[in-house]
Order: C-alpha cells, then sequence, then structure tokens
C-alpha cells in the first residue's frame, strides 16, 4: 500500500517536474529533489560536454517526520560515475551538520550511505567530481531513490540539465591528452605549467574574442586620441598663458597618473553621477583620453623640433600661422613622429590589459577565467603570443621607419616617401596662388617650391 | 656458490636497510609527540621545509574582510591572520604575509611552491582544488550569498538572464556557482570584492555571487546600499592551502589546528571576529 503511493507520488511528480521543469517540485516524499546541476566543463566555454569529467551537484531537502539513510543517484545511460569522489553536505537551514557518508560508484548510479540519518528539516547535498554525461549529449535527468525509515522510494526527476555532445575542439584536446608525447613534455613542471599543449589549443580559440576586443578597443580609442592629442599639442604651443596653462594641467594630469587609476575614476565614478556607458564604449573614451596625454607631448616634441628656419621661409613665402602649420610643418611633423606614435600605439594596445579589471571581457579577462578553471598558466602565454601577433609586426614597422628617417637625416638613401605629401601640398599652393614666385632657397621649402616648379612644367 | 652468497647479502643489506629506514620513521613519530606536547619546539622543525627558515609564509588574496584585509594603518589583519598567527605560535614560528595576490592566482602559487608556505584565505576546499594542493582539516563553515542593490526588486529567477551582469571574484565558489545556477546571465569574474560591491552598488552589475560571511561584514561596514537577496545553503568549509610536497607541514598545520579548537583559542578568534562561536 505504502509502495503504491509512493509510486503513485512519484508518477505525480514525474508530470509535474514535466510540466514545470524549473519550478520546484511539491514536497510529495521524504526527501525532495531541489535541484541539480552541472559545472560546465567545456574549456574556454560554458557548456558541459558529455564524455568528459565534470561535476554534478544534486540537492534534496528531507520532509518533515522523515529521516534518510542512503540515496542513489541514476542518470541515463552512458553516464559514468565511476572514480569521481563525492562530497556530502548536510545543512540545517545555512549551518552545516556534521554528516558522514559512503559513496559506491556503480556504472550510471552512485550510492551514497550516511553514517548518521540525515534528520527532517535539512538540505542535503551531494557534490560528485569528476563524473561523466553521456557522450552524445542532450538534456539529462537525474533520477534514482532513496532510503527513509519506511523503506525504499524513487526520487523525484530533477530539472533537466543541459549537456552537448564533444566538440572538434575538444575532441582536438582530448587527442592531445593521449599521446605519449603531451605526457612527456607535460612531465616537466614548467613545461606543464607554462606551455601545456591542450591548453594552448583551447586558449587560442576561446581568448580570439578577447583578442578582438582590445584591437577594436584601441582601434576605435587611437582617431580620437591623435585629434585630441594634436589639440592639447597646439594648445601647449599657444602664445596665451592661460591656454597653455590648461593644456599643461590636462597631459600632466594624464600622464602623471597610473591608467589604472583613470579607469577606475571613469568605471566607478561616472555612474555614480549617473552616467551609465557601456562599458567597451567606456574603455574607447579612457584609451582615447589617456593615449591623447601622451601623443600631445609626442605631437608638441616633433612640432618643435621642425627648425625654426621651416617658419621663416613659410612666413617669406606668405603663409599665415595656420597655413604654415598643416603645409609645412604638420606634414613634417608627422613623419617624425611615426615612430614614437607606433610605439604609443603598442603601449596602448597592451594597456588595454588593464580594462580587465573592470570587467570588460577583453584578452586577460578571458586568459584569467581560463586559468582560474584550469590552474595552469599557460592561457596566459596564450594572451602573450596573442598581443605578440599585434606588437611584433608594429615593432618592426617601427624600426624600418626609423632606420629611413635616420638615413634621410644622414642625407644619405633615398628621400623619404613622406616627400610625396609635400609635392602634394605645394600643388594645393599653387592652386591658391599663395605662394609667390620669389628667389628664397631655404633647405626644406626650397623642395616645395622645386615641386612647385616641376608641377607649373607639367601644365 | 658465491653469488647466491652475494645476492642473499645484498638481500640481507636491504632488509637490514629497510629495517634501519623504518625505525627511523617511528622513532621520528615517537619524538614528534612529546615536543608537539610542550608547544612544538625546535626538534621537529626539520621535519617539514619552510620557505624561510623560522617564519610561516602565508599567501592570500587581501580585499576579503573580515578574513583577511588591510586596515586603516596597511596592516593585515582579519580573523585568518590571527587563526594563522596562533598556528605559526603553536609551530614555534612567526607569522609572514606576502604581498596581496590575486585569488585565483593562490592554488597555482602553492602548488608550485617556493613563494609561501601556506594559504590561508577564506578558500573553500572542493575537489577539485585536492587535484591540485592539500588542505588541511576544515577551520570555518561558510555558505554563499547573492546581493543586489538595496533599491532591487529582482529574484534569484530574474537575474538568470542574458542581459543581466552578476559580478564574482575569479575562481572562487561563487564564481562557479553562478556558471552552474545562472547559466544565462553574464558572469563577470572580478580580481576584487570591493570592485564587484561598487559595481552593484553603482549599477554597472545587477548582482555579485560572493561569501555570506564577506557579504554580511563588506554591506555592514561600507555598502549599506546592498542586500542579501539570498543566502545560498552551500555550507561549504573553508580549509587552509599545503602543497603537496609537504605533508610534514600539513600535518604540523592540522596539529596545531587541532590544539587551538582545543584550548578555545578558536572560539576566541571568532568572538573577535563574528561575535560569536557559532558560524
Amino acid at each position: 500500500m505504502q509502495h503504491r503511493r509512493g509510486a503513485l507520488l512519484v508518477a505525480l511528480a514525474l508530470a509535474l517536474t514535466g510540466a514545470f521543469a524549473l519550478a520546484a517540485p511539491r514536497p510529495a516524499q521524504a526527501l525532495t529533489t531541489e535541484k541539480a546541476t552541472a559545472r560546465p566543463n567545456e574549456d574556454g566555454g560554458s557548456s558541459v560536454i558529455g564524455g568528459m569529467d565534470t561535476r554534478l551537484t544534486w540537492e534534496g531537502t528531507v520532509e518533515p517526520g522523515e529521516e534518510v539513510t542512503s540515496v542513489t543517484l541514476t542518470l541515463p545511460e552512458g553516464s559514468t560515475f565511476d572514480h569521481s569522489t563525492t562530497r556530502i553536505t548536510a545543512l540545517d537551514g545555512l549551518s552545516r551538520m556534521d554528516v558522514t557518508g559512503e559513496a559506491v560508484p556503480a556504472g550510471d548510479s552512485i550510492t551514497v550511505t550516511f553514517d548518521q540519518a540525515i534528520p527532517e528539516g535539512s538540505l542535503l547535498r551531494l557534490e560528485i567530481t569528476n563524473m561523466q554525461f553521456p557522450s552524445k549529449g542532450g538534456d539529462v535527468v537525474v533520477s534514482g531513490s532513496y532510503e527513509a525509515a519506511d523503506g525504499t522510494h524513487d526520487l523525484a526527476d530533477s530539472p533537466a540539465i543541459a549537456t552537448i555532445a564533444n566538440t572538434p575542439l575538444q575532441s582536438l584536446v582530448n587527442w592531445l591528452d593521449e599521446q605519449p608525447w603531451v605526457e612527456a613534455w607535460n612531465s616537466n613542471q614548467f613545461l606543464g605549467m607554462f606551455l601545456r599543449p591542450q591548453l594552448l589549443v583551447t586558449s587560442f580559440s576561446s581568448l580570439a574574442p578577447g583578442w578582438l576586443l582590445c584591437l577594436g578597443i584601441v582601434v576605435a580609442a587611437y582617431p580620437f586620441a591623435i585629434a585630441l592629442g594634436l589639440l592639447f599639442a597646439m594648445l601647449k604651443i599657444s602664445k596665451w598663458k592661460i591656454v597653455r596653462a590648461v593644456a599643461v594641467v590636462y597631459i600632466n594630469v594624464l600622464r602623471g597618473t597610473p591608467l589604472f587609476l583613470q579607469i577606475y575614476i571613469m568605471f566607478f565614478g561616472l555612474p555614480m553621477l549617473n552616467i551609465n556607458i557601456d562599458n567597451n564604449v567606456l574603455g574607447i573614451i579612457v584609451m582615447a583620453i589617456n593615449s591623447s596625454a601622451y601623443l600631445a607631448e609626442i605631437f608638441r616634441a616633433g612640432i618643435q623640433s621642425i627648425p625654426q628656419g621651416q617658419y621663416e621661409a613659410a612666413s617669406s613665402l606668405g603663409m599665415n600661422y595656420v597655413q604654415t602649420m598643416f603645409n609645412v610643418i604638420l606634414p613634417q611633423t608627422v613623419r617624425r613622429v611615426i615612430p614614437t606614435v607606433t610605439s604609443d600605439f603598442i603601449t596602448a594596445f597592451k594597456d588595454t590589459s588593464l580594462l580587465s579589471s573592470v570587467g570588460v571581457m577583453e584578452l586577460m579577462m578571458f586568459s584569467k577565467n581560463l586559468t582560474t578553471v584550469t590552474g595552469n598558466i599557460t592561457p596566459y602565454v596564450a594572451a602573450g603570443i596573442f598581443y605578440l601577433i599585434v606588437t611584433l609586426p608594429l615593432i618592426k614597422v617601427v624600426g624600418i621607419v626609423e632606420e629611413n628617417i635616420a638615413r634621410s637625416e644622414r642625407g644619405a638613401g633615398p628621400r623619404p616617401k613622406r616627400r610625396a605629401d609635400i609635392a602634394d601640398n605645394a600643388d594645393a599652393l599653387v592652386g591658391k596662388g599663395a605662394a609667390e614666385k620669389n628667389g628664397v632657397a631655404e633647405e626644406g621649402v626650397a623642395r616645395a617650391v622645386v615641386a612647385k616648379e616641376v608641377a607649373a612644367d607639367a601644365c | 656458490m658465491t653469488t647466491m652468497n652475494r645476492r642473499n647479502f645484498i638481500a640481507t643489506l636491504g632488509i637490514a636497510g629497510s629495517a634501519a629506514l623504518l625505525a627511523g620513521c617511528s622513532n621520528d613519530t615517537a619524538e614528534q609527540e612529546p615536543a608537539a606536547d610542550d608547544a612544538a619546539e625546535s626538534t621537529d622543525e626539520a621535519s617539514y621545509t619552510l620557505v624561510k627558515e623560522g617564519v610561516l609564509t602565508n599567501v592570500a588574496e587581501l580585499g576579503f574582510s573580515p578574513f583577511e584585509y588591510i586596515d586603516d594603518e596597511g596592516t593585515t589583519v582579519g580573523f585568518d591572520v590571527d587563526l594563522s598567527n596562533a598556528i605559526a605560535e603553536k609551530m614555534g614560528l612567526t607569522c609572514e604575509w606576502l604581498p596581496n595576490q590575486a585569488f585565483d592566482t593562490l592554488v597555482p602559487t602553492i602548488q608550485q611552491g617556493g613563494k609561501a608556505d601556506i594559504c590561508i584565505a577564506g578558500m573553500t576546499i572542493t575537489d577539485e582544488r585536492l587535484e591540485s594542493v592539500d588542505f588541511s582539516d576544515p577551520y570555518l563553515n561558510s555558505n554563499q550569498a547573492l546581493i543586489v542593490a538595496a533599491s532591487s526588486d529582482a529574484t534569484t529567477e530574474s537575474l538568470n538572464a542574458a542581459e543581466v551582469q552578476i559580478a564574482c571574484q575569479t575562481g572562487t565558489t561563487g564564481d562557479e556557482w553562478i556558471q552552474e545556477n545562472l547559466p544565462n546571465a553574464t558572469r563577470v569574474p572580478l580580481a576584487d570584492v570591493t570592485a564587484g560591491m561598487m559595481g552593484v552598488s553603482t549599477g554597472s552589475y545587477q548582482a555579485m555571487v560572493i561569501d555570506l560571511p564577506v557579504a554580511q561584514n563588506m554591506l555592514a561596514q561600507s555598502f549599506s546600499d546592498l542586500k542579501v537577496l539570498e543566502e545560498i545553503p552551500t555550507g561549504e568549509q573553508y580549509g587552509i592551502a599545503v602543497s603537496k610536497d609537504n605533508p610534514e607541514l600539513l600535518a604540523a598545520v592540522n596539529d596545531a589546528l587541532a590544539q587551538i579548537e582545543e584550548d578555545g583559542t578558536m572560539d576566541e578568534i571568532k568572538q573577535k571576529w563574528f561575535g560569536t562561536t557559532e558560524i
């Protein structure tokens, strides 16, 4: 009789859980299933993959007037509890009770027998580590039975746990797991900790979005940084003291404080002023503002490194200040600052890593998460490689440009490519008729004049 | 005949050698017993290795009040700090703390060895961590808390949505709890707890999951605009992480812990930091 009622209730509970998979099951039994969850085991992902070690957490409540002495959890065929370890926790409210027990895995089921009966009203929590779900994936329901004072009863089915079949990437990792050379490689503590092949593979795939975000942030920020930097460079060499002071304060404060601090102020300060901006956009803003201060100094130095004679020559051609700046000084400045600006770009790109501290999902954030899950440093090394993919070519570019400039400054070798720009500007000047023919043969401008004459000849 | 003799000789030597070894071992333990009794004198210092002689070097994430944090004067204080001092005292050592280190790097640090002897950082004993390091006997029970802004009308169910950002400290059990129980929400793992709470208070994140004692302490101390939406019973237990290569140190720590429990020091420390011994 008792048994039949139990079976009926199980059927009812089954129907209920089927209908309301997420709703809490009705307290109909001595041990009510509260939930069953599985720890995501996809390397660098958030899915639960079948056929791979993971952790199942099952919770149930012992109903009033009942006691439970043993619980058996059963999973669909293909699952395995073999080689698993089980943590038993029984809680009365929030306080932990002293409960010990023994877990005996047997294929797709595991029986946990408690040394002391679990008393009424307690929450029973079983954490089974290193068990596996069926490798074909799909929704998995934990069923099973328990032993109360009045005999063995079936457990209500748990809400379904979504699992997936193995991914190609994961298969590659599993293949690597089996290779003897990988094992030998990993047995070296240093190599295993910093360059574990399996983790390198997963890191590369799972860090990619973070890398793209880093690149996106810095590429989006840089045009603004250049514009702002140029503006403040101009302000800093202005003849008005107040304007200069503004620029000096801006540049010095930003260059004199850590980027980390600026990030914190922006990310936690602005929301307090009820200014809520998307994290990624805010990241772009911080990076742009920070870089602009450095760029302002670079541009200022670049502008001031242009010999005074250039200004004199320009004014002797009848150019005003703005014309001089945009047609004579800045084009030459650009050429001179390209290496330093590129270096600053590299720095800015690397500095996006600081944004991870405020929850921007960039490269370091992804690698940090992976490191957490794996307890291994390899994801950081993979992140390093991702940074190098961008920085190494840029460093090379800096080297080439510097070499070119040095050669042209020495007066040897071919003229720098930038000369074309100056020629273009000369064309513009011809068009405006701003430059009158006169015999000034000041060095740099002479080039422009020559170019202009060439242009005139061509006409 | 001669070979037989030689083989016999070697075998005898081997047996004698292992007997001597065994004797050595039992002698060691015999000597340790009385030593432990009079508050661990120098005799058993040799049985385990320390990074720095005479010093028990701790590593932790120092933003986890009331367990370990840096107070107004810049000193590292907290429940774990007092406990660690007490353990060191029982072992006849002094206690030192390494600079703050992110929580997720603690297990690798201990596993690698060479930098710190023990990690006492409000760290839950889990089977995953046990694969990398050893843990002492549990010294404190804990639970998790789901924190939201005091004005929020969110429920645990409503937080399980893609547009919801939930902060946690990287690598903590709270981090795992979000992954398992709120799989649809966007999890934001952060290096320190304060950053997460600030984020919830400013509205950058909708919620945070962190150890209940820490949540209660920090909400009472500095985040009155937050509330604990749900006390999550996990019954997890904090343990002291020790390298797997140093089982003697683990035994000594466990020994000291047992003494601390027995002589009432533990209750004193609990009373000091939690105002109760029932935790």
